[in-house]
């Protein structure tokens, strides 16, 4: 009865003309399908579902909603219940609600994103094939990204006021979907407060990351490259398309992660994030940072974080 | 004053190649500070390419509301989308509106309206951010 994998995201974009080229030229994504409200459905290479992300133009920026791939068809009806348990109401949605996609459990985060599960979305096979395949596609473009790997949550959270949506969503998380805590960042009197969390339901270093906010939003959808010098690489590509970065090549001390966070033409940002750190596992000790290193543990090389970080998103 | 409608994207404020050399003065009236801006960027990208601070520095693409200012006098040209989330179409008629995404016709003054530096050293960050 376990999610899978995260399977898609389904952001606004003000300006799709925009957004199609920053999503093909600089990330290196497909256009799959396009339905007939105009939303936008497209999948990375190294995919073998339909998609991965869906645009949809709004007067608006930030995400509609987040899916996860869970097993099979009885995992949701488990999970329906597991979750109606934890006091959180779920809409089962029908096949086809979202195009090549089967049934899809609908559910409200405690920190209120609007999240789905399912379990079976059209497979149409990675770019390279599954026959004696090669290790990378004749025609990748832009930073060529491999597949949508995480999204980082912004959570509310206002310690005077008992608000912690990070560690209410943690234990929704652990308790009632099985991910388990990879990593944390703690602060306050010993360190008792969970400003961020990263959970897990594979063996990378995390599949989502919530992180304390004023108000709940979409920091940043993250991009899988293979290594450092995918990541110099992916640089370069923004730059000849003018792409806003936010923050230049580094490493995160958290999930040892090499990264670039850079914007889309309506202000989401996006990764690209390479190396798989190390192996995530169940029994492996959680790695806390704690308040006097947690800026290390963002960017790992000034040990500096800016507001920005915390105050810009979506 | 407002001009609405997007700009040609051929002229967007992102192209490098640019020729046009027109600036005006943009003064941001809570530090004083001034400085020049071309007719073909956005204010913000005035400010941030000659190092300026004043406004708070986001996106840059009209999402994240953080650059929110108030046009105190002087007209100016909407070159792209702005989040309804952060300036509504009332707030957008007064002349509040996303430095990012608005370039000066003539000489301008606006006020910070964006509430970056509000309360961060109160929240749980605030020992952690620089």
């Amino acid at each position: 009865m376990t999610v899978m994998r995260i399977g898609h995201v389904n952001i606004r974009v003000m300006d799709m003309e925009a957004a199609l080229k920053h999503y093909q030229n600089v990330v290196g994504m497909k256009i799959t399908h396009q339905d007939e409200q105009g939303n936008v459905y497209l999948k990375c290479w190294d995919e073998w579902n339909k998609y991965s992300v869906i645009l949809t133009l709004s007067d608006q920026a930030g995400m509609n909603h987040i899916a996860y791939k869970v097993n099979n068809e009885q995992d949701l009806d488990a999970l329906q219940k597991k979750i109606e348990a934890h006091g959180i109401q779920t809409e089962m949605l029908p096949e086809d609600t979202l195009p090549f996609v089967g049934r899809m459990l609908r559910f409200n985060l405690p920190s209120g994103h609007d999240m789905r599960l399912y379990a079976s979305k059209e497979c149409v096979g990675t770019d390279v094939g599954s026959t004696n395949p090669d290790p990378w596609p004749d025609d990748l473009r832009g930073a060529g990204a491999h597949w949508l790997d995480h999204a980082l949550l912004m959570c509310e959270m206002n310690p005077e006021k008992g608000i912690n949506k990070v560690a209410d969503n943690t234990r929704f998380f652990i308790e009632v979907l099985g991910f388990f805590q990879t990593e944390q960042i703690v602060v306050g009197p010993g360190g008792a407060i969970q400003l961020a969390s990263f959970l897990s339901c594979s063996s990378k270093p995390h599949d989502i990351a919530f992180v304390g906010g004023d108000r709940p939003g979409m920091h940043h959808l993250s991009f899988f490259l293979d290594s450092w010098h995918d990541i110099l690489k992916a640089g370069d590509v923004m730059a000849k398309n003018r792409t806003r970065i936010d923050v230049p090549p580094t490493r995160h001390g958290v999930t040892r992660g090499e990264t670039i966070y850079f914007f889309d033409p309506s202000g989401n940002r996006n990764e690209t994030f390479a190396g798989l750190g190390y192996q995530a596992q169940r029994d492996k000790p959680i790695i806390t940072w704690t308040e006097d290193q947690a800026a290390r543990g963002i960017f790992y090389h000034t040990g500096v974080l800016n507001e920005s970080f915390t105050t810009v998103y979506t | 004053m407002i001009k609405s409608g997007l700009q040609d994207k051929t002229a967007s404020a992102s192209q490098s190649g640019q020729t046009a050399a027109v600036t005006h003065s943009v003064r941001i009236v809570d530090c004083g500070a001034v400085y020049l801006c071309g007719e073909h960027e956005t204010l913000l990208q005035g400010m941030a390419r000659l190092g300026k601070k004043g406004i708070p520095v986001g996106c840059l693409n009209g999402g994240c509301g953080v650059c929110k200012i108030a046009i105190r006098s002087g007209a100016i040209n909407k070159t792209g989308a702005m989040s309804r989330a952060h300036v509504s179409e009332q707030e957008e008629a007064q002349g509040v509106v996303l430095a990012c995404r608005v370039s000066p016709l003539e000489a301008v003054e606006v006020e910070v309206v964006g509430k970056l530096k509000k309360a961060v050293t109160r929240t749980p960050w605030g020992a952690i951010v620089t």
